[in-house]
């Protein structure tokens, strides 16, 4: 017993800061989205036309959830459950791997394994973590909105139903761990296993069958596949029924029990599918630098492109439904204009909105290439590159040029998808100058970010990954936010998203357009050019 | 003689930290240098400016008589690097790293040929090159840069504490590579700290100490600075004798050993003593680098390290 506490100990302390920003942010987000409904949704006609448009187009309850009355409460449920429950699997998974395989491939499980805590123990402690992580985050969101002044009972069903589903995902991750040689590959079908669960839940309250009404949904069978789908059917602030969270459990319980019978029969370090040999020669890509610069950035730019390409098919298939909602519900319409400003109609200011998400993506694919230099000067290997012929000025050069295709990449694959959606609307020509405009749009602010980027790698070197993600990720609140959360007019002038041109035909504005590129460029080159002077800085 | 490595008053400060402090060395075309000195003297700091990734303080550092920042792409053909500790990209496999950093050192224009001696190369190294670079212990991590190394034919070889994770059968493959190269004309420089490793391989030594060099020369001008310490079973008959050994320093006698050393140089004359003495047990050590630094920069060590501990 005091072995065992020890082992949590050990990983609570570790993971203390990781774990309370999941926490804490899943805990925000549900307070926050809550809080913001009930400002903005607090009609009851409102919430009727929305649950009557969402059912009515189904597109809309793939991203939320089963409708299930307009009640606050379960109005709330409806919207939050299943990106909650997916942010709390993603936690789950993440933890289960990180304290058993990623521990095992780097060594520091032989480390303990060799102590009297064996090879079983630190395994028991890591289920014991995860589930207690499960409870609290569940606690945490029952309280956020208790706090809000929703009804206790359904607050703490919800709170049950994230804690259940989180534990099956727990036990998922566990399970990968012991597939997999590396926590890599354990990580990725985790992750796979996650999005999975939460497409199939979609997939079924897209399918379901609608009360007369249109404010109630019974979902079709691929939800019942899906721990999510199950933690759906507690009908939370309604039924309150939590005998269907039973299923998600006792798939936890079980694959968590084979968990163990794997482990206690496989070798420390060895994995139930053996690790694939790799090729024995390099191809083609890894004959030139760029050649290595671009094979280092490929994996991210495939998750960011199925982004864009995600968004780029809503932009454009959402459209119609929001022109519709926007027809009958003015403020809707009020918010869409006043995010993008200018003189677009409806339909243009919602392409508006969801381009300026695919620039957010693609400046963001721009930004982790700056970081994939910072990666490699950190780890060592762009040492042994430069102790090649490649001189320093060319290494970061060609880094530029990846970041300058990544996004062209992204924004040209997300602009294509949205032409798919256009070719079906009602005025196909319009939409489509729309479209393309919208992603061109978007080109200039990710060059400033991905010129900021590799300043800041070039003279603060230490700095680039943390600074790197803060500049994006507050730029990207504060110009797609910063208009509906009323901010002030300079502060949202500061975010170069905010500067982005938005489509309106021939009247398209395209003057901020061209000052970001002129000062992307110019922070690109100056940071390539800086190169001449700067030291490799390893380590840190 | 051509000068392949030439310093000139190298300093180099980290913040307030001094890595270098007037660092003079030399290093000629055809010789393999042993580049001594305990962890932190300035030995890695001194390759990475050589190599033209970090850039001195003050002073001046020549490669092949240029500057190596401002013409380290074009020197870099000519080199050929293995870092200390080396890093590999976890998602790439041992042989497309190898195949990789060839390509970016310009070695494959011949590829027939190339393919030839990364395959003698893996087989004598006993490295399999299908493994992704993050499954490779340090040992196998260092195999990988050192296969990269020698698979392509270069003037200069830096190696920077190669053998530290091989295994001793692996040393012996390494020396052999290094006699291969310097036999083809190829200069190394090799730093290490211990000294038995450059002493089977090098022609001269700089030892390096808190970003100085202490000494410089061939080997066996080194030698006299070396003390070798001979011990054998105490026979209490025999004390007197023991005590009458020529050029016996630091006598102790211990736990039924007796144990003294003697000037390297000098170990030949004692033989005869110990013959006559008919001594059981003996051992003779050869002196270790810490051996060297304890003996002759004791005094000057103790204030280093209350700084460094500081």
């Amino acid at each position: 017993m005091t072995l065992l506490l020890a082992l949590l100990r050990q990983r609570l302390r570790r993971d203390r800061l990781q774990l309370a920003l999941w926490i804490v942010g899943t805990g925000l987000l549900a307070f926050a989205a809550v809080s913001a409904v009930s400002d903005t949704l607090a009609d009851e006609q409102d919430r009727r036309e929305i649950l009557g448009v969402a059912i009515a187009t189904r597109t809309i309850l793939v991203f939320r959830g089963t409708p299930n009355g307009i009640e606050d409460g379960a109005f709330a449920f409806f919207l939050l459950f299943a990106w909650l429950s997916l942010m709390g699997g993603l936690m789950s998974t993440f933890l289960a791997v990180r304290h058993t395989r990623m521990d095992e491939e780097q060594g520091r499980t032989e480390l303990v394994a060799a102590t009297p805590a064996a090879r079983i123990l630190p395994t028991v402690a890591t289920v014991v973590h995860g589930v207690l992580a499960n409870v609290v985050l569940g606690l945490a969101v029952a309280l956020a909105w208790i706090a809000l002044g929703l009804d206790v009972a359904g607050s703490l069903v919800t709170g049950a139903a994230l804690a259940a589903t989180g534990i099956a995902f727990l036990a998922f991750g566990l399970f990968a761990a012991q597939l997999f040689r590396t926590s890599r590959g354990a990580n990725g079908l985790s992750v796979a296993f996650v999005l999975a669960a939460y497409l199939l839940r979609g997939v079924g309250d897209a399918a379901g069958t609608p009360s007369e009404d249109l404010l109630h949904l019974t979902p079709a069978w691929p939800s019942w596949l899906s721990p999510i789908g199950y933690g759906q059917f507690t009908g939370a602030f309604a039924e309150n029924d939590l005998r269907p969270l039973l299923l998600p459990l006792a798939f936890g319980i079980v694959v968590i029990a084979l968990v163990f019978v794997l482990q206690s029969v496989r070798d420390q370090g060895a994995s139930l599918l053996p690790g694939r040999a790799g090729r024995a020669t390099a191809g083609p890509t890894l004959s030139s630098s760029f050649g290595l610069a671009w094979r280092l950035n490929t994996s991210s730019l495939l998750a960011w492109t199925v982004g864009g390409i995600v968004t780029g098919l809503l932009a454009t298939s959402l459209s119609s439904v929001v022109n519709q909602l926007a027809g009958e519900t003015p403020q809707v319409a009020e918010i869409l204009r006043s995010a993008v400003g200018g003189d677009a109609t409806i339909e243009q200011a919602f392409v508006a909105t969801f381009y300026g998400v695919v620039g957010i993506l693609a400046a963001c694919c721009a930004v982790q290439v700056g970081i994939r230099a910072r990666q490699e000067e950190a780890h060592g290997t762009a040492e042994q590159v430069l102790a090649t012929r490649v001189p320093r000025v060319r290494w970061l050069l060609e880094y530029w040029l990846v970041g300058i295709i990544v996004i062209v990449t992204v924004l040209a694959v997300a602009g294509l998808s949205g032409l798919l959606g256009a070719a079906r609307s009602d005025d196909p020509e319009t939409m489509m100058t729309d479209v393309i405009q919208a992603a061109a749009a978007q080109l200039p602010a990710c060059l400033v970010f991905l010129g900021l980027t590799l300043l800041v790698f070039v003279f603060a070197p230490r700095a680039t990954v943390p600074l790197g993600w803060a500049l994006v990720g507050a730029a990207a609140v504060v110009g797609t936010f910063g208009p509906i959360l009323q901010m002030p007019a300079w502060v949202v002038d500061l975010s170069p998203f905010a500067h982005s041109p938005v489509p309106a035909g021939d009247d398209t504005d395209w003057s901020g357009g061209f000052w970001m590129l002129a000062i992307g460029l110019a922070a690109g080159a100056a940071a390539v050019w800086s190169m001449r002077r700067r030291e490799l800085a390893s380590g840190g | 003689m051509t000068t392949v490595i030439s310093t000139r008053g190298l300093v180099k400060r980290f913040g307030r930290t001094i890595a270098l402090d007037g660092l003079d060395f030399g290093v000629q075309a055809g010789e393999i240098h042993g580049f001594l000195g305990p962890n932190g003297a300035g030995k890695s700091t001194t390759i990475r400016i050589l190599l033209g990734l970090a850039r001195a303080s003050e002073g001046e550092a020549t490669l092949f008589g240029r500057d190596p920042w401002t013409d380290a792409a074009e020197l870099h053909r000519r080199v050929a690097y293995v870092p200390g500790d080396v890093a590999l990209w976890p998602n790439f496999t041992g042989g497309e790293a190898i195949d990789l950093l060839t390509r970016l050192r310009g070695g494959m224009t011949d590829k027939g040929a190339y393919r030839e001696r990364k395959e003698r190369l893996l087989e004598v190294f006993q490295l399999d090159p299908r493994k992704k670079g993050r499954a490779y212990s340090k040992g196998n991590r260092q195999k990988v840069a050192l296969v990269a190394a020698f698979a392509t034919p270069a003037e200069l070889y830096v190696l920077d504490e190669p053998t530290s994770g091989l295994d001793p059968l692996m040393e012996q493959v390494f020396n052999r590579e290094i006699d291969r190269v310097a036999r083809n004309g190829a200069t190394v420089l090799l730093s290490s700290h211990i000294l038995s490793e450059v002493e089977a391989l090098c022609d001269r030594v700089t030892i390096i100490r808190a970003g100085k060099v202490v000494e410089s020369g061939t080997l066996a001008q080194l030698r006299h600075l070396t003390r070798t310490e001979i011990a054998f079973v105490h026979d209490p008959a025999r004390e007197a004798d023991v005590a009458a050994i020529p050029n016996a320093h630091d006598l102790v006698i211990d736990e039924g050993r007796v144990r003294f050393t003697v000037d390297s140089d000098a170990v030949a004359g004692v033989l005869p003593d110990l013959g006559r003495l008919d001594v059981q047990g003996l051992t003779v050590s050869p002196p270790s680098l810490e051996d060297l630094f304890l003996r002759h920069y004791g005094d000057e060590l103790a204030p280093v390290e209350a700084e460094a501990q500081a």
